[in-house]
This record gives C-alpha cells, sequence and structure tokens, in this order.
C-alpha cells in the first residue's frame, strides 16, 4: 500500500515536472481592461477562441474594468511574470493614459512587454451626407472661421476618438467643440440626429451608412488611402500617427525568454489559421498583425508623442 | 416586405433553432440568478459559442435567449433571498423577498415569470411590427431628452417614496452624493476620492445592490438567534390563482407599455424602467401603502416593465447599427460575425434572416414561459431550507457575487459599508430605493446634462427653445407631475394614517 501510494506520488511528481518543461501546461490568463461588449472584449473573443489550437493550452479572458483601464493594468503588472497572465490593450491604455492620470503605481514601458499586436483600427473623419461639408478642407474653413463652434462628437475622455480629435486640432490648430459619448455607438448615433457636426469612426462600423449616403467620410488615418476616393490623414496635413488604435497583447517585464518566444510564436502562427482570418473578417477586423519585436520598437516614439500631446492638453 | 416576413416566419420555425434557444434561456436564466453574474457577461462568455455554430438562426437566438433568460433569472434570487441578481431585478426585491416571507414565493415567482413573459412577448410583437416606423423617432432622443426624463423620474421618486417626505430626500440626497463619487466625467478630476485610486471609478452598482439588500437581511436573521428549526418560510406557498393574475393584469400592459418605451430610447435601461413601471403602478393602486410590504402587483410591475424593455433594444441596433449598451453591443458583434451588418440596408439585405430572428424572439418567449414553470418548484424549495444552512449559502452568495462582477478587492469593502448603510436606514425606518434610484439617476443626469451644456454651447436656453423642444415640453411638465403626485401620496398617507389610528 505505502509503496503505491510513493509510486504515484513520484508518478504525479514526474508528470508534473514533464508538464513544468512544457510552457504552457495550464490554461493562459488573459486580461482585458475593459468592459463586456466593447470593441477589445470582441476581438479577445475571437482569437482566444483560435489561439488554443497553437498554442496547446487554452486562454481564459479576465474583464477587469475600471479606473480607466488603470485596474486591470496594475492586476497584470503585479501577476507573476511566468507567461500565464497576459493583457490585451491599446496604444491609449499603454502610452497615453500615464502622462494623463496621476499615476504612481506603474510604467508601462518598463512593466509590460509586447508579446504580438493583433491588429489595428484605422479612424475615419466622418460627416452627415447632407452635411454642406463636402471635403476635410470645407470644414476645415468653417472650423477656422468659428473657433469651438462646430461640435465633434466622440467616445469618451482619452479614449480613441477624443485623441484623435485633440491630435487632429492640435497638428491643424483648429478648435472644435468636443462632446463626449458612452462610446463609439452613441457618437454615431449624435452625428446621425444632427445633434453634432462632425465626429470619428472606424470605416468598418459604417460600412452600410456609407453606402446608403447617411454619413460622409473625410479622410482616413495613415498615410494610405483606405477608402476609394477618400484622401488618407496624411494628404490632410495631419501627421501619421493620429487615429491608429494598436490592439496589443502584452505580458509582464521578466517573463522567461523561452515563453516569451513561445507565445509571439503562437500568434505568428494564428495569422496563417484561415479560420482566425474569416473571423476577423466577419467582424469587420483587419489582421494587419505585428511581431512583439517590431511593436516595442514603435512603443518607444508613441510614448514621447503621446507625452507631449498630454501636456498640451492639461496645459489648455 | 411582407414577402421577408413570411420568409422569416417560416425560417423561425426550427427545431435546432428551438433547441438552441432553449438552450440559451436556461443558461440565461441560471446566470442572471447567480448574483454578480450579469447578463452582459453571461452573454459574451457564450457569444464564440454563437459564432463557431456559423449559423444567424441558431447563434443569435441562442444570445438573446441568454439575454431573455437572465433578465428575469435575476428576480429568483431578489424574490428569495432578498438579492437581486443583476441590476435590473433590483426593484422586484421591495415586494418580492416581502411575499416570500411571507410564505407566498411561490405566488411571487410565478406572477415574476408570468409578467416577463406576457410583457417580453407584447414588447416584442410591437417591435416585429414598428420596426421600421419607429426608427426614425430614436435619433429624436438626444443627451438633452435624456436628461430631462433623468430629471423628471427623480422628481416622481422624490415625492412618491415610502414614508415621511423628509426622510425620502434625505436618501435621495445621499444617492445623489454617491454617485458623486469617483472621477468627473467630463475632466476626470478626482471627487471625493480621499487620494485612493480604487474610489476613482466610484462605487459599483452590484455591491452596492446586494449590500444594501441583502446583507440587512442576513444580518437580522442572525440576530434574531432563532433556533435551528428557522426557515425564510414554512412553506413555498399556493400557485398564483388566476383571480390574481387578472388584478394585475392592468398593472402589466402599462408597465410593458412603459418598458417598451424605455427599450426605444437608448441608454435608459431595464433598472430604470422598472422603476418607472413599480412607481406607476404604486400611485395607480387603491393600496398604495402595501408595496414593498409584500405586494403582488409591485411584483408584476417591476418583472413586466424590465423585461419588456428587451425587444425595443433591438430596434436602434437593427436599423441604425447602433447599439445603445453593452448587451447590444454585443448582439452586434454576434450578427456581424455571422456576416450581418445591422445597418440601414440590413432589412433589404437579409430581410427574410432578420425577421426570422425577431420571429424567434417571440416564440423564444413560449420555451420561457415552459422553462420558467418547470423550474419554480425547484427554485421556491430555496425557502424552506433551514437558516443555519441557507445563511452561510447566501452570504458566500453576497461575497462571491461581488468578487465575481469585477475581480476587484475593493468591492468587498463596498458591499460590506452599504450592508452597514442598509442595516442602520432599516432600523432607523429609512427607505433605500431613493437612494439607490438617486445613485443610479443622478449619476446618468449629471453625464447628460454635461452633455446637453456642451452641445448647447452659449447659451443653453436658446438651444432648449429653439432645437430641443422636447427636453423643454418635459422639464416644463416636471413640476406640474410632481405636484399632482405628490399630492396624491400625502392625502393617501394621511388616509393611511388616519385608517390606522381608528
Amino acid at each position: 500500500m505505502g509503496s503505491r501510494r510513493v509510486g504515484l506520488f513520484l508518478a504525479l511528481l514526474f508528470a508534473a515536472a514533464q508538464a513544468s518543461a512544457q510552457y504552457p501546461a495550464r490554461p493562459i490568463t488573459l486580461i482585458t481592461p475593459y468592459a463586456a461588449g466593447g470593441s477589445h472584449d470582441l476581438n479577445a473573443r475571437v482569437f482566444t477562441t483560435f489561439i488554443q489550437r497553437h498554442l496547446g493550452q487554452a486562454m481564459i479572458i479576465k474583464l477587469v474594468p475600471g479606473e480607466a483601464g488603470q485596474k486591470g493594468t496594475l492586476e497584470a503588472i503585479r501577476a507573476p511574470a511566468d507567461g500565464y497572465t497576459l493583457i490585451f490593450t491599446d496604444n491609449y491604455r499603454d502610452q497615453l493614459y500615464q502622462h494623463t492620470f496621476a499615476n504612481e503605481f506603474y510604467d508601462t514601458n518598463a512593466d509590460l512587454i509586447s508579446v504580438a499586436r493583433i491588429n489595428y483600427g484605422q479612424v475615419g473623419l466622418v460627416v452627415r451626407g447632407d452635411s454642406p461639408y463636402r471635403t476635410w478642407a470645407d470644414l476645415e474653413a468653417d472650423a477656422r472661421a468659428r473657433p469651438g463652434a462646430l461640435k465633434f462628437s466622440h467616445s469618451g475622455l482619452w479614449a480613441a476618438f477624443f485623441v484623435t480629435a485633440s491630435q487632429i486640432m492640435q497638428d491643424r490648430d483648429l478648435r472644435f467643440r468636443l462632446v463626449p459619448y458612452r462610446g463609439g455607438g452613441p457618437a454615431k448615433a449624435a452625428l446621425l440626429a444632427a445633434d453634432v457636426d462632425v465626429s470619428a469612426a472606424f470605416p468598418a462600423t459604417l460600412g452600410a451608412d456609407i453606402e446608403v449616403g447617411a454619413v460622409r467620410v473625410l479622410g482616413t488615418a495613415g498615410t494610405e488611402r483606405t477608402l476609394a476616393g477618400v484622401p488618407s490623414f496624411a494628404e490632410l496635413g495631419i501627421s501619421q500617427s493620429t487615429g491608429f488604435m494598436h490592439r496589443v497583447v502584452m505580458a509582464p517585464t521578466g517573463v522567461p525568454d523561452d515563453r516569451l518566444a513561445r507565445l509571439r510564436r503562437a500568434f505568428a502562427e494564428l495569422q496563417s489559421d484561415p479560420a482566425y482570418l474569416a473571423a476577423m473578417a466577419q467582424l469587420g477586423e483587419n489582421t494587419e498583425y505585428m511581431d512583439g519585436v517590431e511593436y516595442e520598437a514603435e512603443r518607444v516614439a508613441q510614448s514621447r508623442e503621446y507625452e507631449a500631446l498630454a501636456h498640451s492638453l492639461a496645459g489648455r | 416586405m411582407l414577402e421577408s416576413l413570411l420568409a422569416g416566419f417560416e425560417a423561425a420555425l426550427r427545431i435546432d433553432t428551438f433547441v438552441w434557444m432553449t438552450g440559451g434561456l436556461l443558461l440565461g436564466m441560471l446566470m442572471g440568478a447567480l448574483p454578480g453574474f450579469t447578463t452582459t457577461m453571461g452573454m459574451s462568455v457564450l457569444m464564440p459559442i454563437a459564432f463557431l455554430v456559423g449559423d444567424p438562426l441558431i447563434g443569435i437566438p441562442f444570445l438573446i435567449g441568454v439575454y431573455k433568460g437572465g433578465i428575469y433569472g435575476g428576480s429568483v434570487p431578489a424574490i428569495l433571498i432578498s438579492m437581486p441578481g443583476t441590476a435590473a431585478s433590483v426593484v422586484t426585491v421591495f415586494d418580492g423577498h416581502e411575499l416570500a416571507k411571507q410564505g407566498k414565493a411561490r405566488k411571487a415567482l410565478e406572477m415574476a415569470l408570468f409578467a416577463s413573459v406576457a410583457s417580453d412577448f407584447c414588447s416584442d410583437l410591437l417591435t416585429l411590427v414598428m420596426i421600421i416606423p419607429v426608427a426614425a423617432v430614436v435619433l429624436g432622443f438626444g443627451p438633452p431628452e435624456i436628461a430631462a426624463i433623468m430629471f423628471l423620474s427623480l422628481v416622481i421618486v422624490s415625492v412618491t417614496s415610502t414614508g415621511p417626505a423628509l426622510k425620502g430626500l434625505i436618501m435621495l440626497g445621499l444617492g445623489l452624493w454617491f454617485g458623486f463619487v469617483g472621477a468627473d466625467p467630463f475632466s476626470a478630476m478626482a471627487r471625493y476620492t480621499f487620494g485612493t485610486s480604487e474610489l476613482y471609478d466610484g462605487f459599483h452598482l452590484i455591491p452596492m445592490l446586494i449590500g444594501l439588500f441583502a446583507l440587512p437581511e442576513i444580518f437580522n436573521a442572525v440576530r434574531i438567534g432563532e433556533t435551528r428549526g428557522g426557515r425564510v418560510a414554512s412553506l413555498v406557498g399556493e400557485r398564483l390563482s388566476g383571480a390574481e393574475l387578472k388584478r394585475s393584469v392592468r398593472t402589466i400592459v402599462r408597465s410593458t407599455g412603459i418598458g417598451t418605451v424605455v427599450g426605444l430610447v437608448p441608454g435608459l435601461g431595464q433598472t430604470v424602467a422598472a422603476m418607472m413601471g413599480y412607481i406607476a403602478a404604486k400611485n395607480a393602486s387603491k393600496h398604495p401603502e402595501n408595496f414593498g410590504k409584500g405586494e403582488l402587483d409591485g411584483v408584476a410591475a417591476a418583472e413586466a416593465a424590465n423585461n419588456a424593455v428587451n425587444g425595443p433594444t433591438m430596434v436602434p441596433l437593427l436599423t441604425l447599427g447602433i447599439p445603445g449598451d453593452n448587451v447590444t453591443a454585443l448582439l452586434l458583434g454576434a450578427f456581424m460575425m455571422q456576416g450581418l451588418r445591422p445597418g440601414p440596408t440590413l432589412l433589404e439585405s437579409s430581410g427574410p434572416i432578420v425577421f426570422g430572428i425577431l420571429f424567434a424572439m417571440l416564440l423564444a418567449n413560449i420555451i420561457f414561459l415552459i422553462a420558467g414553470y418547470l423550474t419554480i418548484p425547484l427554485f421556491t424549495r430555496v425557502v424552506t431550507i433551514r437558516k443555519t444552512l441557507l445563511i452561510p449559502i447566501t452570504i458566500m452568495l453576497a461575497f462571491a457575487g461581488t468578487y465575481l462582477a469585477r475581480s476587484n478587492p475593493f468591492d468587498i469593502l463596498t458591499l460590506i459599508s452599504f450592508g452597514v448603510v442598509g442595516i442602520v436606514a432599516k432600523k432607523a425606518d429609512f427607505d433605500v430605493m431613493p437612494m439607490v434610484m438617486g445613485f443610479i439617476l443622478g449619476r446618468e443626469l449629471e453625464y447628460t446634462f454635461g452633455q446637453t451644456i456642451s452641445l448647447a454651447g452659449d447659451s443653453l436656453l436658446q438651444y432648449a427653445f429653439t432645437e430641443r423642444l422636447g427636453m423643454t415640453a418635459i422639464v416644463i411638465a416636471t413640476p406640474v407631475l410632481g405636484t399632482l403626485l405628490g399630492r396624491r401620496m400625502n392625502r393617501l398617507r394621511r388616509q393611511d394614517l388616519a385608517r390606522r389610528a381608528l
């Protein structure tokens, strides 16, 4: 009896050792510092469903909303750096917030390291179909003539569309009256109801509205055109990084190199999984994946830019 | 259009759609019944199943089943252990739990079920019929109108509260103040946070509700120190009689109307609907003094109103592609993953599928009724569990549910603090309802009023009288309605006192 127990114990010990040699040996927790139902939640539901095949373990979403994302970020940073806790965040939460809120608890650049950029959202500037503004030049001329008169609906303080509007105002030396709404949906409703003059939106959410002529897109983020006949922000004289929301998976700094490499490899493999690509396409999201190493370089540039933006907005 | 309607009806009559929808309903009820596990969380967790199935007439009815089941499921712990399973069922606690304590748990649960199903069915039917004409009206409700509705609701809550008016006002003021704690929504400046990062987000609603409603009940039960045989009630009670149901028909119809309108306005939500339905019923009743003491009509009013919200929230989603809350945002994602793009072209491009989904929603109510009816005898057993067993379970549910909602240890402190507030309020005979409503409505009023000021620019008055006549009308009507309701309530209160003096 006794020897059998010892045997069992040894077998278990062996199994455990075997398992720990093979990371990941148990499911991985993915903290998302957002509420249920937002675009991050939806994106995460999709890739966590398919990553299992490439990682050999499930990835479980843990929603930790609150304190404008600081709560979830802090929880990820304080978690053991063993590769079993990751965070799914974006460039604003990662790089901008620390300059805007009184934050004495962490420095994301030192405390988190990129695993993979899943995709990005490119913001477009939109007006109603019956708006007098045919082009960005029309809108800009009016905004210059009447500073602070044009109403711009955005998705909430320090969220993607607010930052985009602020960056545009800074780049073009304009002033809109920024009206906050609880998320992109209500911000779009305000535009359609003619409560505001201009808004921002991810073009993927506008498909049918553009088709029926309910809205007109005046420009989209980046240096290249993404919609036929719609100029890019670069053509309009708006800086290149404006309106880019990167959705990124990160790990606490200090995660062993082999585990980080394993995670990065799984996300790289995911990019050739047809089921994953199809699901993301249905959701209307792109799959412009970027390797963690490459994204790390981008982060440094972002950090400087956002710090300057935050200081100029706070000084206003 | 008629063709798509018929094609949709045919498409909805599929056995697999039914099976999945039933599964969704049962899962939703279970999740709604678990305190702290919100309907949104349930749908979010089950979302991958919906898109892996890959058929819009299975995946979406499945999620809608979870939604409907969840909103009803919340009323089960609200009635049985005074613990609202979701925020939508907080109003159900007032009379539901009193009924359970009087040994009428079964009646209360059956009333909740019938009211939920009947109003859900009617509002779904209205949605199906009105989806096209109503879509245009929805955009008429912007922040200014919502702010005016919130203001009106606050006035109504304060004049119709139970007990002395001053006590009600004090509680309302406290609720408003609790709502101010945290970052202000426009400049993100911290208010009343005492330098802590935990309070930056303000108080979370779920621990607050569980603390206010469930902890005082637990405390009471422990304090009384009943002997081992103590139970919430000795019996589950009789079934709901036809006469009782008939008496509440008017209330159910009224609450369905209120809930349907609330559902059409993006962002008001189930809790506001339940509160409005409850107050309207109390005001229309011949015995408003019975409300809060175990009035079946109160359960019917709250449950009919909160379920009636479900159908109409689909209107702005389907016709404009605008999700009004987190639940509809999830449904938007589900639609898109099935290759359907909610928005102005959806009805033309995929009419049959959309009508199929709407019909499935309608038919889901029948399954809802059967599934609910069959589970009630199981649920009602809870009240007959010995308190020595039930109280530890309730305490565990309260704490686990609180933690489950946001995984935030600070919420446990919120739970305990509001538990203390609830116990003290009960002892001093203060009604906590105005406080809860002040908390919920005050935050919303602040936000929408701030938006209104921002939209109005230089002159709020000019904006109100030129562009926002709807808002202006509501604001002008508010004091009139408030005075009338207040007078009526005072008269009834005096009559009640006189009757008691006799």
